[in-house]
């Protein structure tokens, strides 16, 4: 049984090393660079100061928190919802074989592979409120009369985000409900039709049912990897006008990227830690929940 | 396992013999670039293929990391102490390095130097801006200059070139036609805005402290004056009388594409601006001009600059010299300017060089000769409370724009950050 157990610590010992060198020592590197005064400016002084980095960042000014938490909140839950839901129409659309499906896919799912930067500069200039395409194209047909501000004015600069958002991670949940719904035996529908189910009844009882892990875990998956992505509102606003578009991570790169400020950009991150942990607990024992109901 | 070990112990050697970098007698320095662009990554590759050519000896590795990280790539790796011999400093990051103790003292070597007797007055004291030590060798200077569309300002019946801020302001809202969408002035609403509003502002303040920009000559917070605060009023109604609502969201590109594309005939910009705006437009429709003055009578006119630098702990600080001198030779730097767009930094270069001193760049000619009307003025790089600044000035400015705050609010919250 010993031998066994050395046999088996000898198998994890290099991913622990790993984990540990990779994961969790930055991870408490992190945590101990929020409790200290580390500002790249001077590192003549790098002293232990509480939770003042936590007091600056929440108190802060010029960048009220209390807004930049509800713009986060906005940014994760307005995008997660039609990337979702319109992520799921496609997939439901390309289910079905039709002629020359495998090229569509590809260029549907390419937005996938471009860089965040690089959308966020695309997407700049196509919301430019003076030579912006959108406008141009709207004018045109007649929509409205002069250009709208998409990203300086307050009022369409976090919808204008958010769209872009939207059209970046639809084809994350296109590809995977995608192969989940091809996972879906052809049996079920069959007993379902003969059992009487129209359309609705069996995409609500037989197809939702059978992806619902998938849902569960991409969504969850999605949540979090929009929470830390900071990358189109740099492109395209940067966190402006006015903070309307700052979230909590634009506000950290800002501390790392223009400020200098490590103490306060890791006591942001681990606000953002600390937020993302909690969801996951309550989002998890939430879904297990439902998901022994159907 | 033998053949392992041995394969091993090969790649080890091999890692040695690189990053102590003096294989086979060679010395290979590391040189760091941080205004990374394409066009000037291959210019500078030229130099350092030329370098090597006279130096065979010597192998130069450039990196070269995206403008967006490079300043805090650079600042990384210079405190982890990574091999580095040659780094370009940024007037906004010399302080810092300063204060880590991170770069050399070239004041002997400076001083040894023939060419460097050559450098501009304003190069020298750039130099020394830390402490009044010579920590770098500046290489280009940006100074602001006004870019004017000729051709639509003759169309709208506008020949004589504003000389005053006030002037110029007129002539926005005589151009201005918002129905056509032709507006007139280039507004800059992020990324370093307050270079632009700070200079409208602050020249019509009498007493400016050329070492701190935001101090009058008796240590008052010159943003708060009586006169900075009406000419704030009056950036406002140029904002709304003469320029796109979109002109909030402003940066560089959208600036240079307003001016090209004749949506706003006055930009204010540097001189690396001039090759971009030749390529696409051409001398025919537009031409610089100095920048007007204030009611102080002068513009306060700050002055950017890059410069080369030797990490303090770096092995091969000779030979490095060695590169930097040849880099920053009056020849090199011409020539690098000439292509690039920004102001050289030798005296003999303006003497000898037409080009620094006829077309466009006679504008900044102007500007550095006429002490009357020019003020150079410094920036507080030193302050702690620096960092942070440029944010906190564009979201109170973003605001004001949007009229969710007043301006005595918004020159409140700047005292305020500045206490």
């Amino acid at each position: 049984m010993v031998r066994h157990d050395r046999l088996l610590l000898k198998y994890i010992l290099p991913v622990l090393a790993l984990l540990v060198a990779l994961v969790y020592f930055p991870l408490v590197k992190g945590l101990i660079t929020a409790f200290r005064h580390y500002n790249l400016f001077d590192l003549r002084d790098t002293s232990f100061i509480g939770f003042d980095n936590f007091k600056a960042a929440i108190g802060d000014k010029t960048f009220s928190f209390a807004q930049i938490f509800l713009n986060t909140m906005i940014w994760i839950f307005a995008s997660l919802l039609f990337q979702f839901v319109l992520g799921f129409a496609l997939a439901l659309l390309l289910r079905k074989p039709f002629k020359g499906r495998g090229l569509y896919s590809g260029l549907v799912f390419y937005t996938w592979a471009l860089s965040g930067f690089a959308i966020g500069l695309l997407w700049s200039w196509i919301f430019n409120g003076q030579f912006g395409l959108a406008n141009d194209i709207l004018m045109r047909l007649g929509i409205i009369d002069s250009p709208i501000g998409f990203l300086s004015d307050p009022r369409y600069a976090m919808v204008s985000v958010v769209v872009v958002n939207v059209w970046y991670g639809i084809p994350f949940f296109g590809i995977m409900l995608l192969a989940a719904l091809q996972s879906v035996p052809n049996e079920l529908y069959e007993a379902a039709t003969i059992d009487g189910a129209g359309r609705v009844t069996r995409f609500f009882k037989v197809t939702v049912p059978f992806v619902a892990p998938v849902i569960v875990s991409t969504t969850l998956l999605r949540m979090m990897w929009i929470m830390n992505f900071p990358e189109i509102i740099f492109g395209m606003t940067n966190g402006g006008p006015a903070n309307a578009t700052n979230i909590l991570a634009t506000q950290m790169l800002y501390k790392i990227y223009k400020e200098y400020d490590y103490g306060q950009a890791s006591a942001i991150s681990f606000m953002i830690m600390a937020i993302l942990f909690a969801y996951s607990l309550l989002y998890l024992s939430a879904t297990s929940r439902k998901e022994r109901d159907f | 396992m033998k053949r392992i070990v041995l394969v091993v112990m090969v790649v080890l050697a091999a890692t040695l013999a690189i990053s102590c970098g003096a294989s086979n007698g060679k010395v290979q320095l590391t040189f760091l670039e941080v205004l990374t662009s394409p066009e000037r990554t291959a210019m500078i590759n030229g130099i350092i293929a030329d370098y090597e050519k006279l130096h065979p000896n010597v192998t130069i590795n450039l990196i070269s990391p995206p403008y967006e990280s490079a300043d805090n790539k650079l600042t990384m790796m210079l405190n982890n102490d990574e091999k580095l011999d040659i780094i370009e400093v940024r007037d906004y990051t010399l302080r810092q390095f300063v204060n880590n103790k991170k770069l050399e003292n070239l004041e002997k070597r400076l001083a040894a130097w023939s060419e460097g007797k050559d450098l501009l007055p304003i190069a020298l004291a750039s130099a020394r801006t830390a402490d009044n030590i010579a920590y770098i060798i500046p290489q280009f200077f940006y100074i602001k200059a006004l870019f004017v569309r000729t051709d639509i300002l003759a169309a709208k019946g506008i020949t004589v070139m504003p000389k005053t801020f006030d002037e110029l302001i007129a002539d926005c809202k005589k151009v201005t036609n918002k129905k056509k969408g032709q507006f007139g002035f280039d507004w800059r609403g992020k990324s370093s805005e307050f270079k632009f509003s700070d200079l409208i502002q602050l020249s019509d303040v009498p007493n400016i402290d050329p070492n701190n920009i935001y101090k009058t000559a008796d240590g008052a917070f010159s943003l708060a004056t009586p006169e900075a605060q009406a000419a704030l009023v009056k950036y406002v109604n140029l904002f709304k009388d003469s320029v796109p609502s979109d002109g909030i969201n402003w940066g560089f590109n959208e600036q240079v594409n307003a001016f090209i594309s004749g949506v706003t005939p006055f930009l204010i910009q540097d001189p690396d601006t001039v090759s971009l705006v030749d390529k696409q437009l051409g001398r025919d429709k537009y031409t610089v001009i100095p920048l007007p003055v204030g009611k102080s009578g002068k513009a306060v006119v700050d002055y950017g600059f890059a410069s080369l630098g030797i990490p303090s702990y770096s092995k091969h600080k000779d030979a490095a010299w060695d590169f930097i001198k040849f880099f920053s030779s009056a020849k090199e730097n011409a020539a690098f300017c000439k292509q690039y767009g920004p102001l050289p930094v030798h005296a003999s270069t303006y003497a000898d060089d037409p080009f620094f001193s006829t077309g466009v760049y006679q504008a900044w000619r102007t500007e550095m000769s006429d002490q009357d009307h020019y003020l150079f003025v410094k920036y507080p790089l030193g302050s702690e409370k620096w960092p942070a600044w440029p944010q906190t000035h564009e979201q109170t400015m973003q605001s004001l724009l949007l009229g969710k705050i007043s301006p005595t609010e918004a020159t409140a919250k700047f005292a305020d950050y500045w206490k």
